[in-house]
């Protein structure tokens, strides 16, 4: 019986045909990649220009003194950033007269306000303008908080409470102010 | 009577040449060859670069097709069996960051492989392989190509790495 087992074993070790067939195939591997970089777009602002028209009363008890104006809205739509983390900022300056001339007492030649921008994070953008009567620190900057994921969005610019410093009766002349949208990472504590 | 002695002599040599016959042995030789398939050269690199046009029109953000389709790599490889086969697997380029509403992070595509004048080919879309295509006998290249690149939804790619691959298999028999 001994005798047979080692027969068989010496037939089983002449059959080396199996083992070939199992590595006969092969696999040949073209490795496919690529990369998108983090980028943030603004939709084109609409409307990009705001006029607000004559912007003191003209009679009544408020002659000379600031309008009230309705909320001022602005779309930019299709916004997005394509990363985790971004941040919306807005950098508001206030309206100010193009003579830059230091006006008189109980006169003003800026025009504050409040502009804020919504449809990001949980926490809006938001920034009011402190500009003296003379001008200075027109500029003000506002950041929203952090969006954790990658988003797609049409972002709203609220502008509201127009007001002068001091209610002082403006400056006669045009007047123009800028609001800055920024959609980036958000800053590093 | 003496004379017919002499005579018997002759005969007897003449019989010798029986003794002396040939004789062949032969010895049998086979072997065989299994049937085999094997790449020579069994890797590339596909590096597509920025994948999401740019711009800051509507379809900024988005798969650059251009950028994946046409792609090409050559392996070198052979099967030494006329019932050899080549099958195509594909496995999409995917990013490991999370998408989100409006995004997608995963770019499908087709490739297609072509040996011996033969072409298999499979698309990411479906988690199968594709079907196989009796390549034949042969030695010398294996074209791959990538084509009909697109994402799930059309939309913004996440920012990121993307990786991906195509399997070309010989197999020897079907």
């Amino acid at each position: 019986m001994k005798r047979i087992g080692q027969i068989l074993l010496l037939a089983l070790a002449a059959l080396p045909a199996p083992a070939l067939a199992q590595s006969a195939t092969a696999t040949g591997t073209v490795g496919v990649g690529g990369q998108v970089a983090p980028v943030c777009i603004l939709g084109t602002p609409n409307p990009a220009v705001i006029n607000l028209g004559t912007l003191a009363n003209t009679s009544g008890a408020r002659v000379g003194r600031i309008v009230t104006f309705s909320e001022q809205n602005v779309t930019l739509p299709s916004s997005f950033c394509n990363f985790a983390g971004s941040q919306l900022t807005v950098q508001a300056t206030a309206l100010l007269s193009t003579d830059d001339t230091t006006p008189p007492a109980g006169f003003a030649r800026a025009v504050n306000y409040t502009a804020s921008a919504s449809g990001w994070a949980a926490s809006n953008a938001t920034v009011t303008t402190t500009a003296l009567a003379d001008g200075t620190a027109a500029t003000a900057t506002g950041t929203g908080s952090v969006q954790p994921l990658p988003k797609l969005a049409d972002l709203l610019v609220t502008l509201s409470d127009f007001t002068v410093t001091g209610d002082a009766i403006l400056v006669a002349g045009n007047y123009s102010g800028t609001i800055v949208v920024t959609l980036g990472p958000a800053a590093i504590p | 009577m003496r004379k017919l002695l002499i005579l018997a002599v002759p005969l007897a040599l003449m019989a010798s040449p029986a003794f002396a016959q040939s004789a062949t042995g032969t010895v049998s030789i086979d072997g065989s060859v299994a049937g085999r398939c094997l790449f020579t050269t069994p890797s590339a690199t596909i590096s597509l670069g920025e994948l999401a046009l740019g711009g800051a029109g509507g379809t900024a953000g988005k798969l650059d097709t251009t950028k994946v389709d046409g792609q090409t790599r050559t392996l070198v490889g052979w099967c030494n069996s006329s019932a050899a086969t080549m099958t195509v697997t594909t496995t999409e380029l995917t990013n490991v960051a999370s998408a989100a509403t409006g995004f997608d992070n995963r770019v499908d595509y087709t490739a297609t492989a072509v040996a011996n004048a033969v072409n298999a080919n499979d698309s990411s879309l479906t988690p199968a392989s594709g079907t196989a295509s009796a390549v034949g006998l042969f030695t010398g290249n294996i074209v791959v190509t990538l084509s009909a690149s697109s994402t799930p939804n059309s939309a913004l790619l996440v920012a990121g790495t993307y990786t991906g691959k195509v399997e070309v298999t010989l197999s020897p028999t079907v």
